[in-house]
């Protein structure tokens, strides 16, 4: 009798768990609740640190799963020990799930002093990611930019919007893109304004050096507190200049808001089932940090990728495998 | 001489010595009290009660005195049990006193000193209160008894279970208030235990203690009962003269502070930010009954148990008041509006971290001497207030609604400005904070402003109470709203939306503004109230008149308003509080809107004015709000 | 012998010599005072410090290393307004801290 394996989420984590267990004959079910799988992979540009095009990398991922079957426009509500409640109010049975929810990025415009939905030219790195898939990134009014301001740790480390949490991608993002922008716009002025940079994976250093050495990014440490718009729609942005001790004031054309990950919407109603357990940053805790980082404490449900933490695009699909062995491991046993 | 003195002892026992010692006590104490406070009251204090007391104000006091001081009418709106058990104490007590002295006086001889009507049933003739007036009496007196003993059995009860009063915290008390409150609840089951063993040796009839007596020693027999009766005695005089002696020290001492509160806040004596004699009177007017606990959030939503205003006023009173007390509190008034007694809790918390904090105030501010950044210029000012600054889409939603009023606005604010001066004020700081609304004040005369808008409740609230605005009319931008729509200056679109709305504390409780931003809702669309709203809003946790609490604390507080929000069925939040705002958006889905929002996302080109047509060209922000 | 420097301040943050009593005080009566990352958003917001020079985040700094001078007056110039407490990521009752350092100051 073959095993049934659902996958909850077809991002990368997902779609990683799903090629692994093909490998090992096994066909899993993957449920997406969007039209399409792929994540937010779908709505980045290039990765970093190296700058490899995101679809290369969902290309490669759509290869190795496409025996999968895949489930769109589903969503599912409740995990239970015989399987998945969907939102059409169906049950579907699986012997194992593997939960790859994922995140949600955060939503800027709770931080309104910073402008987001309401000055013309407040941008978060989501619409950056965007316009530049759509090959243009311009001004609202399409004129090319002067001066752009990036602001780290939006909706990251901040009590003011119970984001305790560091996303801990976001810096680097921040980075990549200041570069992207710098080489599109050579005359542009960049300033990146941070709290701490946080520079972790492999080659983030390096990227972080030759943005400021290459690149002459300007970075500014201090977190700005207020925007506001000129009769021009620029964005003027009010910060310390922390190394100087001096509130600064600047205007730009641009202001780019680095926006965090926030726990995955369907978190909390999954942490009703037994052995799914909430951490106090609400994204789900794995049974521990170390060995069992992608497995729950119900024997038959496991996770990969930011379900359990922000994590890197590689991070999360090492994960998938892990699982994926996991999955097998269990299966085995029955 | 000695007649006289035979004349009194014909009416003594040594038990009464207690009793009396007690009663002189307390007078004396309380009568040094009150004249003491009396006298250190600032002259215009005294004169406002010179002037007031030959007026309908006195007559008024007593009316009060008697609903309140005796019958307690707001603790029966609190709880009908709770209000019950007062007024059987209060009243019962007081009629038991009044018909006691009606009988002794009837039924004893010659010259009645005082104890002989509180024991008259120990003077008393054997056979006493024949005849048809006697039984009536002592047979009332019975009932009142019967009465008072009733309230005693539930205050027995609430010790055990205050839950069943409508209160689910009782006040914890010091040891004085638990030496006189052991007494009290034991006074009345003394005295019916004292007056049934007289009555039976005695022969008096009644259904309570009369039948209770002639059991008493039809069972037990004379003697037993005479020795009984003789210990009742002691012992009711006893608790009796402890309850006296601790009165004016406990918290029983507002039994009597209660009333002359009652005239002198009648005569409108009000406290201020300074501390003064009138002080006294209301912090020792407070009963502790601890009616201020439950409504206090600091409690219920944040776990901090000792700075409501029972605490608070009880620690002033001893002298035991800590700054830490004195500052843990936002100030939002759910307790003031709930206290039985009226005290005014919110300015006598002020003038006591003014008391303790206010620092020097010379050369304070002295940098913001000459700056204006403001811009514009019209009859209208508007005053964002710090707390708007952070909140830009009110300030473009305002300015939406000011183009399309075709108002000319003068801003006082927009580039940054100086304080309000409330929230150091609040602080203790009163001196210094009088350096920034002086500022601020000559900044408004200097423009020549008519009306003064302001969409923060904490900067109104200071500027209508404190700033003395000669000729400036100052207004909520809920009330300026309002107006423009009902002047039909303003038109807006109605869609069935359905609402919800937050009484922010300072433009509720504080201001009594509740109804303008309701109907600027209404006109939009549907209101569909939270449970507890108006007099009885919570508070979002936010205040600035806490300046302790820790942001964990402030988030209990305010996840738990938000969380009330969700039954309302409402998709948006309204409130008219940069403060509210914010806190309220942390920790809730909803959106989370500033009146002014969701008015300028429906306005309508009027026509009515020539102004606003040609401005909305202009203005780009009313395109993306259409 | 005068090297000609010794009437200004002393460059270096001396922790060896520093009074630190007065810190080790604030801390204990508010340890979340300890938990400020510098980000300088306070004194960007600071209503103040858009009139005049006062920089709450480097006056609060100085005073958690020991350093008093002129931190009274300084901490005077805030108005209390809160901005700085809504704009802060780490949570920490700015407010509270203005008034702590000022209370233990007063006398200094």
């Amino acid at each position: 009798m073959t095993k049934k394996v659902i996958i909850i989420g077809g991002g990368p984590a997902g779609m990683q768990t799903a090629a692994s267990l093909l490998e090992m004959g096994i066909k899993p079910t993957i449920i997406e609740k969007s039209d399409r799988i792929g994540g937010k992979l779908n709505d980045w540009h290039k990765l970093f640190p190296s700058f490899t095009p995101a679809h290369e990398v969902l290309e490669s991922l759509k290869q190795k799963m496409k025996e999968a079957r895949v489930i769109t426009g589903t969503t599912v509500e409740q995990i239970n020990n015989e399987g998945v409640s969907l939102n059409d109010g169906s049950i579907m049975e699986a012997d194992a799930v593997v939960v790859a929810s994922g995140f949600n990025l955060f939503r800027a415009e709770l931080k309104e002093e910073l402008g987001y939905t309401i000055y013309d030219n407040v941008y978060t790195t989501v619409d950056i990611e965007r316009m530049l898939n759509e090959g243009e990134v311009a001004m609202k009014d399409g004129r090319t930019p002067q001066r752009i301001a990036f602001l780290h740790c939006v909706g990251s480390r901040d009590e003011k919007v119970n984001q305790r949490h560091c996303s801990k991608v976001c810096c680097v993002t921040g980075v990549k893109q200041a570069m992207e922008l710098k080489g599109m716009f050579p005359q542009a002025e960049v300033y990146n304004f941070y709290m701490d940079i946080r520079m972790f994976g492999p080659g983030y250093e390096e990227m972080y050096r030759r943005a400021q050495e290459e690149f002459n990014i300007h970075f500014v440490r201090g977190r700005i507190s207020e925007a506001s718009e000129t009769i021009d729609r620029r964005v003027q942005i009010k910060a310390e200049d922390t190394l100087i001790g001096r509130p600064l004031k600047m205007t730009v054309d641009m202001l780019i808001l680095i926006v965090g990950m926030t726990p995955g919407e369907s978190n909390r109603e999954f942490s009703k089932t037994n052995g799914i357990e909430l951490q106090p940053s609400g994204f789900v805790a794995p049974a521990d940090n170390f060995t069992r980082n992608t497995c729950s404490n119900a024997k038959n449900i496991f996770y990969a990728g930011t379900v359990t933490a922000p994590k890197n695009i590689g991070e999360s699909i090492n994960e998938g495998a892990v699982a994926a062995q996991q999955v097998a491991k269990y299966l085995k046993g029955l | 001489m000695e007649n006289i003195s035979t004349e009194i002892l014909r009416y003594y026992d040594h038990f009464v010595v207690p009793f009396t010692v007690g009663v002189i006590v307390l007078f004396t104490v309380v009568i040094y009290k009150y004249v003491r406070w009396f006298v250190k009251l600032p002259r215009t204090d005294k004169s406002l009660v010179w002037h007031g007391l030959f007026t309908r104000s006195t007559f008024d006091a007593c009316v009060e005195v008697v609903s309140e001081s005796l019958l307690h009418r707001k603790i029966f709106r609190v709880n009908p049990i709770l209000g019950y058990m007062h007024m059987s104490l209060a009243f019962g007590w007081f009629l038991l006193i009044a018909v006691g002295w009606l009988e002794a006086s009837m039924q004893l001889s010659g010259i009645v000193p005082l104890h002989a009507h509180v024991f008259y049933k120990f003077f008393a003739e054997p056979g006493a209160n024949h005849g048809v007036s006697g039984e009536i009496l002592t047979n009332v007196m019975d009932l009142l008894l019967l009465f008072v003993l009733s309230g005693v059995a539930l205050a027995w009860f609430k010790r055990m279970r205050s839950r069943a009063m409508g209160m689910k915290r009782a006040t914890k008390h010091t040891t004085g208030d638990r030496i006189a409150l052991f007494a009290l609840w034991f006074i009345f089951p003394a005295r019916l235990l004292a007056e049934s063993a007289s009555s039976g040796l005695k022969g008096i009839d009644s259904f309570l203690t009369g039948n209770i007596g002639h059991w008493m020693v039809s069972t037990f027999g004379v003697q037993n009962i005479e020795l009984f009766s003789s210990v009742m005695w002691w012992a009711y005089s006893i608790l009796l003269a402890v309850f006296f002696v601790s009165m004016p020290f406990s918290r029983y001492m507002h039994i009597f502070t209660e009333i002359p509160l009652i005239f002198l806040r009648k005569y409108r004596l009000r406290s201020t930010e300074k501390q003064k004699s009138y002080d006294h009177f209301q912090v020792q007017a407070c009963s502790r009954c601890g009616i201020c606990i439950d409504p206090c959030q600091l409690q219920a939503d944040a776990g901090i148990m000792n700075v409501q205003s029972v605490y608070f006023l009880r620690d002033r009173r001893y002298h035991k008041l800590t700054g830490a007390v004195a500052e843990n509190c936002f100030m939002c008034g759910r307790c003031e509006a709930k206290c039985p007694v009226g005290i005014e809790l919110n300015t006598l918390r002020l003038n006591s971290r003014a008391k303790l904090f206010d620092l020097p105030a010379e050369g304070r501010y002295s940098f913001v001497k000459g700056t204006d950044t403001s811009s514009g210029s019209g009859k209208v000012g508007f005053f964002a207030g710090c707390m708007t600054l952070l909140n830009p889409k009110t300030l473009r939603s305002m300015e939406a609604i000011f183009d399309a009023a075709g108002e000319e606005v003068w801003w006082a604010d927009r580039n940054g400005g100086v304080c309000c001066g409330r929230p150091l004020k609040l602080a203790g700081e009163i001196g210094a904070a009088a350096k920034m609304m002086e500022y601020n004040k000559s900044l408004f005369e200097k423009h020549g402003i008519t009306t003064l808008v302001t969409s923060c409740p904490i900067c109104l609230r200071v500027f209508r109470e404190e700033y003395n605005l000669q000729g400036i009319e100052v207004i909520h931008h809920t009330q300026y709203i309002q107006r423009l729509i009902a002047q039909g200056r303003l038109s807006v679109e109605y869609s069935g939306e359905v609402f919800t709305y937050h009484d922010p504390c300072e433009l509720g409780r504080g201001s009594g503004i509740y109804d303008e931003p309701r109907a600027v809702i209404t006109s939009i669309g549907k209101l569909s109230e939270v449970s507890q709203s108006r007099e009885n809003a919570f508070c979002c946790g936010s205040g600035l008149a806490n300046i302790t609490i820790s942001d964990k604390g402030q988030n209990k507080i305010s996840a738990a308003l938000a969380e009330k929000f969700a039954e309302t069925g409402a998709k948006t939040i309204v409130t008219a509080c940069p403060l509210c705002k914010k806190a309220i958006a942390r920790n809730t889905s909803l959106k989370v809107a500033d009146i002014s929002e969701i008015v300028a996302g429906r306005l309508t080109v009027t026509t009515n004015s020539h102004l606003a047509k040609s401005r909305i060209e202009e203005s780009p922000l009313l395109h993306v709000m259409q | 012998m005068d090297f000609g420097f010794s009437i200004s301040r002393p460059r270096a943050i001396d922790l060896d010599k520093n009074d630190l009593s007065i810190s080790r005080n604030a801390l204990k009566k508010m340890p979340e005072f300890q938990a400020c990352i510098g980000c300088g958003g306070c004194t960007a917001t600071c209503t103040a410090g858009n009139l005049t020079q006062f920089n709450f985040r480097k006056v609060h700094t100085l005073v958690r290393r020991g350093d008093y001078q002129n931190a009274y007056d300084e901490m005077n110039k805030c108005m209390l307004c809160g901005k700085c407490r809504l704009v802060c990521p780490r949570g920490i009752n700015t407010r509270g801290v203005a008034m702590m350092i000022k209370r233990l100051l007063s006398e200094y």
